[in-house]
Parts: structure tokens; sequence; C-alpha cells
């Protein structure tokens, strides 16, 4: 049953965990590939992660002169190959959201790999793993689907990600807004 | 074993030469599941893996819990005693030498027999805390009295959660933290979450509490700030710091006004709801607002909410315990539970989020001044005589009730004390009006301190020991939620660095009192001495055996017997523990904070923590990545106030109260009240917003007022920018 990456925006507390768990995953050298930004820190506590979303046709990859971008079967785009790339950082300028990080002393681009020695055996990654307060999921199929009804109020006011993205993605994401569909117990 | 929709079945990732050790996080009350990642070939803690399996948190765990690891092999641990034979060095970190275990104990006992032949037994003190083992917590009380002969025990639960214990034991009779476990929490309909910022505190907690929204429930959330929860509840009701009650008895008096009170269950299983109900009438919806700073609207709709809420929870932490009527306020809030009846059955309830990662089991086993093991009291003669069974001594041998924390002291400052044996606590961060308790500290005759860190509190001791991580030793440790659990020890000591209880066994026999305690060779030997210790009491161990809470997943006091197993759930039968089984609803008349705002000190101050950060910072300051997210202190303030006062974000303000002062950096947002700030309390030095606030105890508690004084800032002069 083929899993996927899922990120609640609605639900992210901005404690930063998943930047922590990120170090500790065996292929990562204890460097972390994704980010959190404060919203709008000087009105109130808003968060949100910004995690590669492993685009099905990645700019990353695409913009590589070096094809040191592999994209794994199982959909998620690798980290650069150490010996293919040349440092020329085409991928973090091509990417929509700026994912790739670029270490200058090895000249070298770092990207999530979606934990990869985890990811494809079925096990989630560090991120979703830990996350405390459900932002970053590992859903099976169904279930995104099932949320993405559940959150799709038909109403022009809101709906889940994939109108708005800029092409299809292995990671699904819920913009913020889930709670207006919600029906109240009493 | 409660495993529910949350608890997926996931196997651990293994890496080569590895094994894992299942345990718990060495911080909050949560207790978040962990592996430790071994490394076979060295027998060194190298990292974490999520412990998928615990029902509890489901492999979930904040970035203190993610690197709470990175403690263990610190370049910063203290591997050997250290002696430090110049006093005038007292409060800084020079002059220390390292030192034999021999020459510690030697230095040790040779002072203290001194102090004590001059002075009296009472001359000695000791001041612990609860982030250690039950077994710890335990064994400290009985070398405080056995071993030193001391009235003078406490700890650093009375700047954490001696008002949550109080208040409990007046509305219910017992003071188990939750009376109902965690997995329950997103399947309730409403959560009214008073003065805790939940997703910095206890961040694990979120996924259920979003849930229950995500369910169609409500999240009510009384702050003065609107922190991460409060920012997506259903209702914030943001009041003024320090006026919690005024708040709690508005909502009661309309939860008995609106027709929202049980009156069955009222009649039949509580007592005080007439009184009550006679003095809450004062505290209308305009009355309350003009106290608290709360629209009308808001309270109630607050009242409207829980009052038709089918199940419900009553939850609060240090935001409304930190104050001078701390107690008040957790039988305030309690009332709501008690008044509608929403309590003793699944799914409702009162609970308190756990501070320290054994706030709860470690002031039940006796380091408080007037307790003993199994929440038994120092002062019934019964009591005494069950405990001086188990460690052989006389009931005459059992020294008397001593004082809560921070009136140590005092006793300190009048030099009653005069010396201290400290561990697992950093009282010179985390104790109020510091500029007073530093200089306590320094002019001690002799202070021990045990520590794996130079803590700040260290600064000010004559001889520090080595303790170990929790990582290092093992034993139980009492959750949040009233559960029993087992730390696992998944490396050997680093250096010659020892596990407190190992300590105090070698000093009792230093001390002549071997024979007391010389049959405590393992950490299972204090923890079986412990459970009988406890069988009895109202916090009855005796049946949380080791082999059980494996087998359970952990078990819930009271558990009397191998064949108990435990009770998840408080208050099934509706008995509460009072003489007749009936809970108190209290009356209770509402008093200000003790230090009001005045034209020379017109803010309210209140303080609290940030998710990077534990308590006062020892442990957490050292670790890489949390001090790159948060490595200093700030003052929130509101735009508006910056404004008045002229100053900008980032800026390096004074900040000062009547005790104090502190230069902070302005972080300007309008997620807090217009005449609030609040400062992180877990930094050090010149850096503690401790130095400025206020030592005002709450009457029964003796918990000082963290949460509120009067505080004022200015601009710095241009050449005192830092």
């Amino acid at each position: 049953m083929k899993k996927r990456l899922y990120i609640e925006l609605e639900n992210c507390i901005g404690c930063r965990s998943c930047l922590a768990a990120c170090t500790q995953c065996g292929g990562h050298e204890e460097r972390n590939r994704n980010y959190v930004y404060d919203v709008n820190p000087h009105v109130n506590r808003q968060t949100m992660p910004l995690m590669c979303l492993h685009c099905e046709n990645p700019a990353c990859a695409r913009s590589c002169p070096a094809q040191a971008i592999q994209i794994h079967e199982t959909g998620a785009v690798l980290s650069a190959l150490v010996e293919k790339c040349i440092g020329c950082q085409n991928c973090t300028i091509a990417c929509p959201y700026g994912i790739p990080k670029f270490d200058e002393e090895q000249n070298l681009m770092y990207k999530c790999d979606l934990c990869i020695d985890r990811t494809k055996d079925g096990i989630p990654p560090m991120c979703a793993s830990v996350c405390p307060s459900n932002t970053l999921q590992w859903l099976t199929e169904e279930e995104i689907e099932q949320k993405q009804r559940r959150h799709d109020l038909d109403n022009d006011k809101w709906v889940t990600s994939m109108p708005y993205l800029e092409g299809a993605t292995n990671v699904k994401v819920n913009l913020p807004g889930i709670l207006q569909g919600t029906e109240k117990l009493f | 074993m409660q495993r529910d929709k949350f608890f997926k079945e996931i196997e651990n990732v293994e890496h080569p030469n590895e094994k894992l050790i299942k345990t718990h996080c060495s911080y909050c009350g949560m207790q978040c599941g962990m592996n430790l990642r071994v490394n076979t070939a060295t027998n060194k803690i190298i990292g974490v893996e999520p412990r998928y399996d615990w029902p509890v948190t489901v492999g979930k765990m904040c970035p203190k819990g993610v690197t709470a690891y990175q403690q263990t092999n610190h370049k910063d641990r203290i591997l050997r005693p250290l002696i430090r034979d110049d006093a005038s060095l007292k409060g800084t970190k020079e002059g220390f030498r390292e030192a034999s275990w021999e020459e510690a104990y030697d230095l040790i006992a040779e002072k203290f027999g001194e102090l004590q032949q001059n002075y009296g037994k009472d001359s000695l003190s000791v001041f612990s805390g609860v982030s250690m083992t039950n077994e710890k917590c335990y064994l400290t009380g009985k070398f405080a009295r056995v071993a030193l002969g001391t009235r003078y025990i406490d700890y650093n639960g009375r700047f954490c959660m001696s008002s949550a214990a109080g208040g409990f034991l007046r509305s219910f009779g017992v003071d188990r933290g939750s009376t109902l476990p965690w997995t329950d929490i997103h399947e309730t309909d409403c959560l009214f979450i008073a003065g805790s910022n939940t997703a910095e505190c206890h961040p694990t907690s979120m996924f259920r509490i979003w849930n229950v929204q995500e369910r169609g429930g409500y999240i009510i959330v009384v702050d003065p700030r609107e922190t991460p929860i409060a920012r997506r509840a259903d209702l914030h009701l943001d009041l003024k710091p320090g006026t919690d009650l005024a708040l709690a008895n508005g909502i009661v008096h309309l939860l008995v006004e609106k027709g929202y009170a049980d009156e069955e269950f009222v009649n039949q299983h509580t007592n005080g709801f007439e009184e009550t109900k006679e003095l809450v009438k004062q505290f209308t919806p305009e009355y309350t607002s003009h106290l608290t700073g709360v629209a009308p609207e808001k309270i109630e709709r607050a009242a409207e909410i829980y009052g038709k809420a089918p199940n419900a929870v009553v939850m609060f932490a240090r935001g409304i315990e930190q104050q001078h009527k701390g107690v008040d306020n957790v039988s305030g809030y309690t009332n709501m539970a008690l008044v509608t009846g929403k309590i003793g059955r699944p799914k409702s309830g009162v609970a308190t989020f756990t501070g320290q990662g054994n706030g709860q089991g470690g002031r039940e086993h006796g380091q408080k001044s007037d307790l003993l093991p199994g929440y038994r009291k120092i002062t019934n003669p019964q009591h005494v005589q069950e405990v001086c069974n188990v460690w052989g001594i006389t009931p005459e041998e059992m020294p008397k009730a001593g004082v809560s924390a921070y009136e140590m002291f005092e006793l300190m400052d009048q030099k009653q004390i005069r010396g201290l044996y400290l561990l697992c606590s950093n009282p010179a961060v985390s104790a109020p009006n510091l500029n007073f308790v530093r200089n306590a500290m320094k002019n001690l005759d002799f202070m021990v301190c045990a520590d794996f860190y130079l803590s700040e509190s260290a600064e000010f001791a004559d001889v520090i020991l080595p303790s170990v991580t929790w990582s290092e030793d093992e034993g139980t440790v009492t959750n949040i939620e009233g559960r029993i659990i087992k730390i696992n020890k998944a490396q050997e000591p680093l250096g010659e660095s020892k596990p407190d209880w190992q300590m105090q066994v070698e000093l009792a026999e230093r001390l002549g009192k071997g024979e007391n305690f010389a049959h405590l060779k393992t950490a299972k030997d204090v923890a079986e001495e412990f459970r009988l210790a406890s069988k009895g009491g109202s916090a009855d161990y005796y049946g949380a055996t080791w082999d059980k809470i494996e087998k359970q997943d952990g078990v819930f006091w009271p558990c009397k017997d191998e064949g108990d197993e435990g009770t998840p759930h408080m208050f099934l039968d509706k008995k509460f523990y009072h003489p007749d089984g009936k809970a108190q609803i209290c009356a209770l008349p509402y008093r200000p904070p003790a230090e009001e705002p005045c034209e020379e000190y017109p803010l309210r101050l209140t303080t609290g923590r940030v998710v990077y950060h534990y308590l006062s910072g020892n442990q957490t300051r050292r670790i890489q990545f949390l001090k790159d997210m948060c490595p200093e202190p700030y003052v929130e303030v509101h735009p508006e106030t910056a404004g008045k006062y002229n100053m900008e974000h980032d800026e390096r303000i004074r900040l000062y109260t009547r005790r104090g002062e502190a230069i902070y950096k302005v972080k300007v947002t309008e997620a807090i009240r217009k005449d609030t700030v609040f400062v992180p309390y877990h930094f050090g030095h010149e850096e503690s917003i401790n130095l400025l606030t206020i030592p005002a105890l709450d009457p029964k508690s003796r918990m000082p007022e963290f949460k509120a004084c009067a505080a004022q800032m200015e601009k710095l002069e241009p050449k005192k920018v830092l």
C-alpha cells in the first residue's frame, strides 16, 4: 500500500521538531533539509513547514546539467549524487520553493530525499514520525483522498492543494482553513 | 493497553552495529516514548529513533526530545568529583580541581559533621528536584531524614506543581495530576485549557488536542498571550495575568445560572455547592470582565460551550498555578467540572499538564518538606510509624516538617541553614527574586551540588559530585497521566559519574548510617524498598512492579497489589478521597495579584517557556540545535506598547521591577496583551528573568507568583547599549 507524505498546514505549531528529526536520518549527515517559517511574526504565531514536495516532474532535476538529481522508483527526488554534482546551484534557483540547500565546503547540493532508506520500506520519514501536531503525516492514498474530499467545500473558499500548486507532486498539501468545513458537534 | 486510532504498527529501521533501547524522554511530564540508538562496538548512545509502539505519544517527539540523547556524551559532562578550596570564588566557574570520590566523600562527611555538631542537625538542608526517577526521589527523602537527620528538605516542585497538588487535595482529597488517561483527550467534546502554552510546553499533546476540533469539538484557551494553541482555539479568553480566580468564579456563576449544574451529581457526590453558588453570584460577566479584562461575551460563550458539551476536560498548567493564589485557581477551575458533574467518567475530567518529567511521582514520595512516601504526612504519627517500619528508625528519630523551597533560602540568609546538598535542580535560575537567592547560596558555610553539568547553581558549590544523565540508570517515572513507566539504561555512566541513589547510599555510610542504606546495591533494590514504603498510602505503588509496567505499557496509580492492573480513570465509582467520599466544591474569594501595576511600574510581567528549552536550560542550552533556535531570552511587547516607549523590534532595553533588572531584546508581537510583557525564564546569570520576579508565596502550596508582577521598562542610554 503506497503511502505519501501529507502536510496539514493548519496544524503547525512551529516547534521545528521536523528540522531536528531530519538530522537523525541515517543518510542525512546530521544536517536538516527542511524549513519552517514564521508566517507573520509581528502579528501572530502562525508557522508553516516548507518541505520538498517531490514533484512528479521536478524542476531541480530538469535544471541539473550533470544529471546529479535522481528520481527513486517511489517518486522521491533524491539528494545530489556526490560524484556528479558540480555545485552550480541551478536546482535551488529552478525549484519553485527553493528547497535544495548548498554546502559551500563540499561544493555539493543536498536536499530532502524523503528519508529514502525508510520510505522505500514503508517506514515514515523522520519528520512525519515525530511531528507532534500531525502537520506532517504519512498516509495511504485512500486516507489522503478522504481528507481531500472532506476539506473540499466547493464554496469558493477552500480546498485542497491540487489546483494551486505548480505541477503534480508526490507530497500532498492542505492549505490552512480545514476547520471551515467542520460541522460542530453541538 | 490503550491503543487508539493514532496507533500504527510500524517497524523501526535497523542500523548495522546498533541496538535500540526502549525508554522515555528525559524532559517534561509527557515522557514521550523513544528508542535510544546505541553503538554495539563502543556501547555509546549515538542517536534516537521514534518509539511508535508507545501508546501515549506513538513515536512523536518535540525538538527537545529528538535531541535529548545529545546530553549523555556531551563535552560539558562532569566526569570526576570537583572540589573548590577557595571559597572566595563561589558564584563563579573558577577554582575547581578534580578529586577522587574518596576525598569528596571525606570532605562532605567532615564538613556536614562539623556544621551539625556546632549548629544542630537542622543546620543542613537538601534541595532536590523531580526530573529524576521515583527511586531517586524516594531515596533523597530518606537520605535527608535518616542519613543527615535534618528536617530541611524540599524540592523544585514548589516552583512547578505544588499548587496543582494543593488544589487537587482540597477538591478531590487526592492529588493525581490527571483524572483520565491522555488517550481520552482527543475523544472529548470540549477542552477548556487555562494557563497552558501547550503547543510549546507539551507539544506531543497537540495531535490529540487538534483532533477535538477536527471532530467538531471545541477548544477554549485562557492565556494573556495568543500562543500557538490560542491562535487556533474556538475561543481565546485573553485575561490579565494573575486574574484566573475571577474568571473561574465568573464561569461557575454562569454554569449555575444558566442551568448547566448537574444537581444530582452535586447533591450526591459533593460538598460546598451552596456556599460556592452564593460566593460566585457577584462574578457577573461584567464584574468578571472588569477584573480580568476579558470581554463579557467571551466569558458567556465559554460557559455556554463548556456547559453544553456532553463531555469536557478542564486542563491547566503553570499559568494558573504559579500565582500566590495558585491553589485557589486550581480548585476554582476544578469547580467547573464538579458543578457540572463532568468528572469520574471516560472523556471527562480535570488534568494539569505536569511540567517536569517526574513532577507527579517526585512529589508523592517524600521530597516535600512535610511528606513521606506514599503521600503520607510527616505530621501524622501513624504515617510516620508506617514509614519508620520500612526505614528501620524510631518515630523519635524522624525529623519534623521543614519549610518550602523558597523559605529554605530565607533560612540560609538568616544562617539557620548553613549547609546544602543540592541535586537535580538549578535554583540559581529557577527560583524567584534571584538576587536574594544567589546571595543566600553564596553565603552558605558549605554546599554540595550533584549534577552532570556545571549549572549556574553548581557555581556556588564547594564540592560537585558528577551524577549521571537519565540514560545511564534505570527506574520508574510517573508521567503526566499518573502512569508509572520505566526508564531504561542505555549506556554505562560516563567517566566516574554515578547515579544519585548510589552517591546517597555511599555517603550515608560515611555519615554512620550504613545499616539503613547498605542493602541498596542497585536501582531495583531501591525500587523494591520504595514500593513497600508507598504501600497503604494514598499514592500506593506497591502493585506497580517493573514486570507489570513492561507488560501493560505502564501502570496507573493507585495500584495496591500484584493482581491490581492500576487505575487509568479516577473516580469512576464517583467516590472521592475525602473521608465522606465526596468532592469539595470550593467557595473562593477573589484576590488580585500580590503586586498590581502602579504609576512607577505600570506593566504586568509574566514569564514562561519556549519549545526549545526545558526548565532552567542547564541541559537544553548546551544542545546546539536548541541553542541555535533560541540562543537568548527576549521580552515580548505589543506594538502599541512598544510605540509608547519608542522601542523597536530587536532593540535592547532595560526591564526592571522592585527586585531586579535585566537587559533584553524587544520582540514586537500583537500576540500579547497591551498591558503585559513576557520573558522566557530558561536563562542564567544576568539574563535570568527571575532576577525580577516576586517571591509572593501561595499560603498553602508555597508557590511563588512567577506569573504576575509589576514592571517597567526603559530605553538604554546609548552608552549602555551592549
